[in-house]
């Protein structure tokens, strides 16, 4: 979780708990706690468990709602929302500090009749999601309209739901805390809360100073959302690899391979370097080199014609090599090698043996090889155990492209491209169902209006892209690499003609 | 589809409404319908295209989803670029005729190495795009050609047996045959002079 998601989360919390002051957070203490007699110890527990639930549920509700909303209406933070956002921050804030009445104000209760004709377990579950919504009964204060405001800006269901959750939670907690224990610890704070407004009022203080660093946080970041921007790396650098705290990638000009470790900077000349457990491969013309990299004992060297990429693990070297007969293919070699055997002899065709497919560069964890293979029809990620030869298409698409993956453990990071946007996308192999977007930029392609000019807009709506989405760029999103979470893309300008590419790497955290 | 001929069309299945081979006389009474029609239609068709959103298409039905938005095909029904009829694959990029992307200038695009940018998919528009993204099948049955900037256009109705199109309302008959329903149009620009 990053600061900004953990500030937010916080302040969420807060929220949540300031709500008790409200004459809901009473009611229903006194709802729960004054039945324990009647009812016994185990319905009281269940019964907060369930209100527990409904404010989760609630709040995930509003606030990842809002967040969907967000991301259908604005399509995501942009300069404009965190300039909305921080304007509203500043001035809940404000009003958090100084102790104004809340306004707008939601003069309503829950139903207080269902505490007398639902069981008291289902009565407290549905008064828990009524609080949970935030919106339905009192506010007791202003920063649940500012977390409302950051959930729409900011287009990130998941920035909603860590909202919610941190909300419903603080609903939650006094409740919790107070009804099992109401005749003694619960009327006590009651009083305490009913008597002394100087605690609603420090803990309004503590709301507007987290909302006060919610906008901080925001300015820092750059957008209005818990999720990380890109950060740069490496200028006229592509082909990022990383183990361990080490990072390597190439000069766009094949000038030297780079070795990155903390502030530590190492340069070597190579044309192409990938390292993965504890060795490290360059290629050095059609000599692929395996060195080990703590004692720099060479572990295996080979003859690759046409070999441009490739990737190192403990066990393997996987390199891509021109097919005969057109397309690409994946060649493997098990590691060491024994330095009596010619390295080439025993390397085997992994991927791209029996048809024409074009396959990008290879990633390595372990065993494991994923790489992208397309063919006229389809586009497709391939995990393949390199130990047991058995594979598993994860990841297809017809009308797309999906490339580039890098592999690290259970998590895969691939770009997935369309015709109107490229996004890099993690996601964990064991729930390939739920993807996650770390960053997006515009399509490649030069797209027209989807009508002739001087004719009318209507029926050209389908191939029309989603608002919000980023305008065209000629920058492709290129080789990743991934580790823990903390992705690598290299953002490439390709060449053309005598214009040479261009390159530069960006780090995101997730 | 015309707008006329679609007219004719719904006028001809009404005509053949009740009776045991439907489908035979529903076509005769198009033709006829049509050729009666034909002469006015030719001189209405120019004015009433402005109407819609691309020339020659003459009803309401949309376009079929297209990488690059107005929805030209080949022959085969594979993405061609509107503006000049270059071949783009389903990223909406102009591409060589290895599938290679290329630049706005026809010069390949490519990677660090040297190499051409990777080829990405190229889908036939309304035999797989509409199948893999609506979830069911869709075929080429019947067409209509208008003149259109100089050259004759073949307006193509995509089918499928379904009853609502791709606007989400009720589907047209148009140039579908076997029960099938227009869901989404697109066209193939010739080179016939006109």
């Amino acid at each position: 979780m990053s600061a900004t998601a953990a500030i937010l989360c916080v302040t969420a919390f807060a929220a949540g708990v300031t709500g008790a002051w409200s004459p809901c957070g009473f009611s229903v203490v006194e709802t729960i706690g004054s039945r324990r007699a009647h009812l016994g110890a185990r319905a009281i527990a269940a019964s907060c468990a369930t209100f527990a639930l409904g404010a989760l549920l609630g709040g995930a509700a509003t606030f990842g709602g809002l967040a969907s909303l967000g991301a259908l209406a604005v399509g995501g933070s942009g300069a404009g929302a965190l300039v909305a956002v921080v304007a509203i921050l500043a001035l809940t804030a404000l009003g958090e500090l100084l102790g104004v009445r809340v306004f707008p104000q939601v003069r309503r209760q829950v139903p207080e009749p269902w505490r007398r004709t639902l069981p008291l377990p289902l009565a407290t579950g549905l008064y828990g999601v009524l609080l949970g919504f935030g919106f339905t009964t009192y506010v007791l204060t202003l920063a649940v309209w500012a977390l409302a405001a950051i959930a729409l800006a900011s287009g990130s269901p998941a920035t909603g739901l860590l909202i919610g959750l941190g909300f419903g939670a603080g609903r939650a907690l006094p409740v919790a805390l107070m009804a099992p224990r109401y005749a003694t610890l619960g009327r006590r704070l009651e009083q305490k809360m009913a008597e002394q407004p100087s605690l609603l009022r420090r803990l309004r203080l503590v709301d507007g100073a987290l909302l006060v660093a919610v906008a901080v946080a925001f300015l820092a970041g750059g957008s209005a959302s818990a999720a990380s921007r890109p950060q740069l790396v490496a200028t006229n650098g592509t082909d990022p690899s990383r183990a361990g705290s080490l990072l390597a990638y190439e000069r766009v000009d094949r000038s030297a391979a780079v070795l990155v470790d903390g502030d530590a900077i190492a340069q070597r000349p190579a044309d192409d370097v990938a390292i993965g457990g504890r060795y490290v491969a360059t290629r050095i013309g059609a000599t692929l080199t395996v060195q080990d990299r703590t004692s720099g004992e060479t572990v295996a060297q080979l003859d690759a014609p046409g070999a441009t990429q490739f990737a190192v693990s403990d066990r393997w070297l996987v390199w891509r090599a021109d097919r005969p007969g057109g397309g690409d293919r994946l060649l493997a070699l098990p590691l060491p090698v024994a330095q009596a055997v010619p390295a080439a002899g025993i390397a085997r065709v992994v991927a791209g043996a029996s048809r024409r497919e074009a396959i990008d560069r290879p990633a390595l964890s372990g065993d494991h090889l994923a790489y992208a293979a397309a063919t006229r029809g389809v586009s497709a990620i391939v995990i393949a155990n390199l130990k047991t030869q058995h594979r598993r298409r994860v990841l297809a698409t017809r009308g797309g492209q999906l490339s580039q993956p890098a592999l690290d453990g259970g998590r895969l990071l691939y770009v997935r491209s369309s015709y109107c946007s490229q996004q890099l996308r993690a996601v964990s192999t064991g729930r390939l169902g739920s993807s996650r977007r770390l960053l997006r930029i515009g399509s490649n392609a030069r797209r027209d209006e989807g009508h002739d000019p001087g004719y009318t807009t209507q029926g050209s709506e389908p191939s029309r892209c989603p608002r919000g989405t980023p305008g065209r760029t000629s920058t492709v999103l290129w080789s990743t690499a991934l580790a823990g979470r903390v992705a690598y893309v290299t953002l490439l300008r390709p060449g053309a003609g005598a214009a040479a590419p261009s390159a530069r790497i960006v780090r995101v955290r997730f | 589809m015309p707008d006329r001929g679609r007219r004719s069309s719904r006028l001809s299945d009404a005509l053949a409404g009740g009776t045991s081979r439907r489908g035979f006389l529903a076509r005769t009474s198009g033709w006829l319908l049509a050729t009666a029609t034909g002469a006015a239609a030719l001189q209405a068709g120019t004015d009433d295209a402005e109407a819609y959103h691309f020339c020659g298409h003459t009803y309401t039905t949309a376009s079929c989803p297209h990488p690059t938005g107005i929805p030209r095909v080949d022959l085969h029904g594979y993405p061609l670029r509107h503006r000049d009829g270059k071949p783009v694959d389903d990223l909406g990029r102009p591409i060589d005729r290895h599938g290679h992307p290329l630049d706005e200038h026809g010069r390949r695009l490519t990677d660090p190495d040297g190499r051409p940018l990777p080829r990405a998919p190229r889908t036939r528009i309304c035999q797989d795009g509409i199948p893999d993204r609506y979830g069911f099948a869709t075929q080429v049955d019947g067409s209509w050609y208008r003149c259109c900037g100089g050259t004759v256009r073949r307006l193509m109705d995509c089918c499928g047996y379904r009853q609502t199109r791709i606007n989400g309302d009720t589907a047209l008959t148009g140039y579908c045959y076997g029960g099938r329903r227009v869901f989404c149009v697109m066209y193939f620009q010739t080179k016939v002079p006109c």
